[in-house]
C-alpha cells in the first residue's frame, strides 16, 4: 500500500477558540460578564447559584447556562429562585461544555437585561480546563468534603482559573478536611488564585462572594 | 475524550469522503498543554475505531510549551507500492 502524509498543523482547540470569540464579542456588546463555574461533581454548584440567584439575581441581573451530561435537573432548581430564564444545555454525553453550545444558548437569554452570566459547567475537573466558553474567568469550587489535594491531581483547572470557592464549609467541624492545607495546594498550582469560603446551605460567607460580584458588575451598573 | 473527538472532526473535515482510508492521526502535545499524552493516544485509537474510520492508530508527538495541535494525517491511497 502506498501511504500519503497530509500536512494539516491545527490546533485542536482553534475552532473552538474562534466561537469563544463571538461569545466573548456578543457580550462585550450588551456589557454583560461571565463567568465559567467549574468543580467535580457533587462540589456546589447548583446550591450556590441558588443562593446566589435568590438573594442577589434581580439586583446584578443574574442569568445562567447550566451544562449537564442528562437531564435539566439543575436548570429547573434553579429556575425556583428567578424569573430570569435558564438556559440548559445536555451535553449527550460529553464531559464539558464548548463554546458552540454556549453560544446557541445565549439566543434564548435576553442579555439587554443581563450583567452577569454564570455557565455552569458539568461537574468534571479535567476536559472543562481545556474549553474556552468565551468567559471572562473561571471559578473553582472545591468542597470541604473532598481531598486537599485535588489542585495538586488537577492542576490544569486551577492554574487557569482565577477565584476558588471553598463550598460546604459548614461541614469543616465533622470532616478531616485542612482547609490550609487545600489553599496552600491550590495557590502552589496558581498563586494569584482568590478564595472565598462560604456555605450556600447556612449562609456563611456569602457576603463576600455578593461583594465580589457586585465589583464584577459595576461597570454595566455603572452605566445603567 | 472530548479532544480526541475534536481531533477526529477535524481530520473528517480534511479528508471528506476518503476518511475511511486513515491510517495515522500524529498529534503534537506539548509537556505543558495539560493533556496526558498516553490518555489522549488510548482515546484517539477508540474514536479512531468507529465510522467513518477504520482503526487509524494515534501517534502523540512530544513537544515542549503548551500546544497542541493536529500535526499530520497519513492515509492509504489505494495504490500499489512504487
Amino acid at each position: 500500500m502506498a501511504i500519503r502524509t497530509i500536512e494539516v498543523r491545527e490546533r485542536v482547540m482553534a475552532r473552538n477558540d474562534e466561537l469563544a470569540a463571538q461569545v466573548r464579542e456578543r457580550l462585550a456588546a450588551h456589557d454583560v460578564t461571565a463567568f465559567n463555574l467549574v468543580s467535580s461533581p457533587g462540589a456546589g454548584k447548583t446550591t450556590l447559584l441558588e443562593r446566589t440567584l435568590a438573594e442577589v439575581g434581580e439586583e446584578l441581573g443574574i442569568a445562567v447556562i447550566t451544562g449537564d451530561v442528562q437531564t435539566q435537573n439543575d436548570a429547573v432548581r434553579l429556575s425556583a429562585h428567578t424569573e430570569r430564564i435558564v438556559s440548559a444545555v445536555i451535553t449527550g454525553g460529553a464531559c464539558h461544555l464548548d463554546a458552540l453550545q454556549v453560544l446557541t444558548a445565549l439566543d434564548v437569554v435576553d442579555l439587554g437585561r443581563t450583567r452577569i452570566l454564570f455557565i455552569e459547567n458539568v461537574g468534571n475537573l479535567v476536559c472543562p480546563a481545556n474549553w474556552d466558553l468565551g468567559e471572562r474567568g473561571k471559578i473553582v469550587l472545591f468542597s470541604v468534603t473532598e481531598g486537599e489535594d485535588k489542585p495538586l491531581k488537577y492542576p490544569a483547572m486551577f492554574e487557569r482559573a482565577q477565584h476558588v470557592v471553598m463550598t460546604k464549609t459548614d461541614l469543616l467541624p465533622y470532616v478531616p478536611f485542612d482547609i490550609r492545607l487545600a489553599m496552600d495546594n491550590a495557590r502552589a498550582v496558581n498563586p494569584d488564585l482568590r478564595f472565598f469560603d462560604v456555605s450556600a446551605l447556612r449562609g456563611s460567607g456569602l457576603e463576600d462572594w455578593f461583594s465580589f460580584l457586585r465589583q464584577a458588575a459595576a461597570p454595566t451598573l455603572a452605566g445603567a | 475524550m472530548s479532544l480526541a473527538l475534536e481531533i477526529a472532526r477535524i481530520a473528517e473535515d480534511k479528508l471528506g469522503l476518503a476518511a475511511p482510508q486513515l491510517v495515522t492521526v500524529a498529534v503534537e502535545v506539548g509537556d505543558r498543554a495539560g493533556v496526558e499524552p498516553s490518555s489522549l493516544e488510548f482515546c484517539l485509537d477508540a474514536v479512531f475505531a468507529t465510522p467513518p474510520f477504520t482503526g487509524a492508530k494515534g501517534m502523540i508527538l512530544s513537544t515542549r510549551g503548551t500546544g497542541l495541535q493536529l500535526a499530520y494525517l497519513e492515509v492509504d491511497d489505494g495504490n500499489p507500492d512504487d
